[in-house]
């Protein structure tokens, strides 16, 4: 594939296709077994992530490799400065490059702020900014809107459309197809390692372009939701508060039904998904589950009583990479796998059995149930964090941002595990960014600064409906939204 | 994932493919190739001292003390905390036991209320670590410091003799002998087998494991994590306390210091062992290995006739090399 000055130029694939070790090759952080990688049409070797830079480019990356407690100008000049002759930063030139690049991506924040003061949107002006620095030509980002709200995300894209004008070139993978049917100028699908088809712009449908990627045709959209009957309550949750993220929050879940919470980033939905899982406390209100008090002091008390969380952020708060995959499908049920015999030592065939019972449900891709998770696709990782719920008699499962950085084949897969979930009894809460996938729940509650603020069902739950009215709420307060201040 | 904080550099190891295999190597095996070199070249210097029946089982008589306290140490690194007390927490159980005993404690009696009050100073540190969630190595470094103070309160300074009838017994728990074979060698299977147990075909060591390679993930899954980390940290006390009981029944009174040098030897052995085929992590095997390896240098070293000034530089040079070659071998695990 050829990436263009001044372009910018999309990269599509479903997990596992390529996209990262290609990106690692071009990083220097990988090599080819065979190949060559050509800047200005001079073949280049690419060693180590330094030869990469000096070649101009830049690789932004998902969590944004930031110095949390360093001034935006701190992080800025990372890379680029170089010491004076004695050895120190030359803080003159930094802040006047640093000021410069500001001006130019337009920063409504002051260069002297902590990152970790900064908003999610911010924090990637403050990567751009320094990959300028860097005297970058060529800037990968990787699913840079994954955790953006609406409005950063279109400042993101002017960023982008004015740093392609620039002569600037920008590579910029994603799962959202929408973003790259929008901003993308080439578009390139990959899939199982191999370059499948390149687009243009306007050359092609948004049909065509997950055929490329699934390698079969897909359904673009859910057509119609039935109204299915739901059973009685299951989880009743009411007036619950705890500062500043959730504020007076009641609702109720019912057996058998699939209820989503849409929001915007930062808007309390995975606070609210914290305290029914017992992980955060609330300060006021209670909750019934079973027309019984609830009131989790722990993760533990909260998995006693038959709830399961799947938490935002897979890798960090969802799995052991380096143990393998029986060991996390077993990691919420040690316990179910003991034998009977005093000192309950445990059965390891029943444990692999578990997990290899779990991995067929959710159709993981991996050679054994002793493959490290660290190994799997982003996915299937998915899929064990999912699949370690499974091993328990739940009845409350609460799934946070279930298909972030998953590709549509899997996305599909999910949805079919959840609703199967649903249907044989238990009550299922869906927070979802991906507002037009929340077409698939039963009940859709807006959140908005930490409050219920409506409740849509069958046809209104679409996204135009549901952002005109999470915007109509935020029009009607003064203050912007709440931000998603966690690194 | 927050894993012990010796690991700080979280990049992978590039370099040559030759380099990186014999880092490969190295990590998975070079606690055991170190093993081998050792035992060879004691061997040729030594050859009627070293590789004979006699002092094989005086080896594993040396490994026997540390591999009781290194594997509790296991335990609290692999819930990814510290214990810097056990060396001084031995010490002190060793003079507590000659102290009851002084004070005509039946020698069982004594032993229980140590061993238990061993457990109990684990729990203050497990609960002062995830209760108030002071810093382990800190906690442990002021508990350590408390523990000497104790010490010194109960014995003035001076070592306790033991009284004349428990002078009998006691000493033949730590010298008497089985098979011709040391009683602490027997302590030490046992030990090393129930930590083993623990680890592998438990719940609470497959809970010891999730919360030391990724808190967050582990109370995610409802693992109860104070709870565990809090058990480490009895074990490492317990463990500690049965080490010191033995080092007064080897030697037959009450030292004030003679458990201090547990803690770095038990820390050397626990990360060389973390080489020990498996990439960086800790476990009991390659803890015995580990307390193996350690052993064998101790000892023909010993035999050669080597001055204890470099014994010192070979331990602190050890704890070094154990860490480096633990830290290569877990960044490969990566």
């Amino acid at each position: 594939m050829e990436v263009l000055p001044g372009a910018v130029h999309g990269l599509v694939g479903a997990n596992g296709a390529g996209k990262s070790t290609l990106l690692k090759i071009m990083a220097g952080v990988e090599r080819p077994d065979d190949g060559v990688v050509l800047c200005d049409g001079a073949a280049v070797t690419l060693t180590s992530p330094r030869d990469s830079r000096r070649m101009g480019m830049s690789f932004i990356h998902q969590e944004l490799n930031l110095v949390p407690k360093f001034s935006a100008l701190q992080n800025m000049g990372l890379e680029a400065v170089r010491p004076t002759r004695l050895g120190l930063v030359d803080s003159a030139a930094r802040s006047s490059r640093a000021a410069e690049v500001a001006d130019r991506l337009h920063f409504d924040f002051s260069l002297s702020r902590p990152v970790e003061k900064l908003t999610v949107g911010q924090r990637w002006m403050v990567s751009i900014g320094r990959a300028l620095m860097a005297n970058a030509r060529l800037i990968a980002m990787d699913e840079p809107t994954a955790s953006l709200a609406q409005r950063e995300s279109e400042a993101l894209f002017a960023t982008i459309a004015q740093l392609a004008k620039e002569g600037v070139a920008i590579l910029y993978v994603t799962h959202r197809l929408v973003e790259v049917m929008s901003i993308c100028d080439y578009v390139t699908v990959l899939r199982d390692g191999k370059v499948q088809v390149e687009f243009r712009s306007g050359s092609y449908s948004e049909g065509q372009l997950i055929a490329a990627i699934t390698g079969e045709a897909v359904a673009a959209k859910k057509t119609g939701t039935i109204d299915r009957a739901v059973g009685e309550v299951l989880l009743d949750v009411r007036h619950i508060s705890r500062r500043p993220r959730v504020h007076d929050v009641s609702f109720s879940l019912h057996r058998g039904e699939v209820l989503g919470l849409a929001g915007l980033v930062g808007s309390g939905r995975t606070e609210i998904a914290r305290i029914v899982f017992g992980a955060d406390q609330p300060e006021y209100g209670v909750m019934d589950l079973d027309g019984k008090r609830y009131a989790p002091g722990s993760t533990y008390a909260a998995v006693r009583r038959g709830v399961s969380l799947v938490p935002e952020e897979r890798r960090s708060e969802g799995l052991l990479l380096r143990q393998d995959i029986t060991f996390n499908i077993n990691l919420p049920s040690w316990e179910l796998a003991q034998g009977k015999m005093w000192p309950h030592l445990l059965n390891l065939g029943k444990a692999r059995e578990r997990a290899r019972d779990v991995c067929e449900r959710l159709r993981v891709k991996a050679s054994s149930s002793s493959t490290p998770v660290r190994t799997l696709s982003g996915g299937n990782q998915q899929k064990i964090v999912i699949g370690k719920w499974l091993a328990r008699a739940s009845k409350v499962f609460v799934l946070d941002e279930p298909t972030r950085g998953v590709d549509v084949a899997t996305r599909a897969e999910i949805f079919r595990v959840i609703r199967g979930l649903a249907d044989s009894g238990m009550g299922v809460m869906v927070i979802s960014s991906e507002l037009e996938e929340l077409g698939m729940c039963d009940r859709v509650l807006v959140v908005v600064e930490g409050r219920v603020i409506g409740e849509l069902r069958g046809p209104d739950m679409n996204e135009a409906t549901i952002l005109n009215v999470i915007y109509r709420e935020l029009a009607k307060s003064t203050s912007l939204p709440p931000i998603d201040a966690r690194a | 994932m927050s894993g012990p904080t010796f690991f700080t550099s979280r990049d992978r190891i590039k370099g040559r493919p030759l380099v990186r295999t014999g880092l490969v190597l190295a990590g998975r095996y070079g606690t055991l190739v170190g093993l081998g070199i050792l035992v060879v070249w004691f061997s040729i210097a030594l050859p009627l001292y070293f590789p004979t029946v006699d002092n094989f089982v005086n080896v594993l008589d040396q490994c026997a003390l540390s591999a009781i306290v290194a594997g509790g140490l296991t335990i609290v690194l692999i819930a990814g905390e510290f214990d810097l007390s056990i060396g001084q927490h031995a010490s002190l159980a060793g003079v507590l036991v000659a102290r009851l005993l002084i004070s005509g404690l039946p020698v069982p009696a004594a032993i229980v209320l140590v061993l238990g009050l061993g457990a109990l100073i684990g729990l203050v540190n497990g609960l002062i670590v995830t209760q108030l969630r002071v810093n382990a190595l800190i906690t442990t470094l002021g508990m350590g410091t408390v523990l000497v103070g104790i010490n010194y309160y109960i014995t003035g300074g001076l070592p306790l003799t033991l009284p004349a009838g428990a002078s009998d017994y006691l000493p033949t728990l730590g010298l008497g002998r089985f098979l011709s074979i040391p009683y602490p060698v027997y302590y030490m299977v046992v030990v090393l087998v129930v930590l083993w147990v623990i680890l592998n075909r438990m719940a609470i060591g497959e809970h010891l494991q999730a919360v030391g390679g990724n808190v967050e993930a582990a109370r995610l899954s409802g693992v109860r994590v104070e709870r565990t980390k809090t058990f480490a940290f009895v074990c490492a006390g317990l463990l500690a306390a049965t080490t010191g009981v033995l080092i007064t029944a080897e030697i037959g009174s009450g030292q004030i210091v003679a458990g201090d040098s547990f803690t770095l030897s038990s820390f050397a052995a626990v990360f060389l062992g973390s080489a020990v085929l498996r990439e960086g992590d800790f476990h009991i095997v390659g803890t015995f290995v580990g307390v193996l390896l350690v052993a064998v240098g101790f000892n023909g070293l010993a035999i050669m006739g080597v001055a204890s000034s470099a014994m010192y530089l070979f331990q602190g040079l050890l704890l070094i090399g154990a860490v480096a070659l633990s830290t290569v071998s877990r960044r490969l695990g990566e």
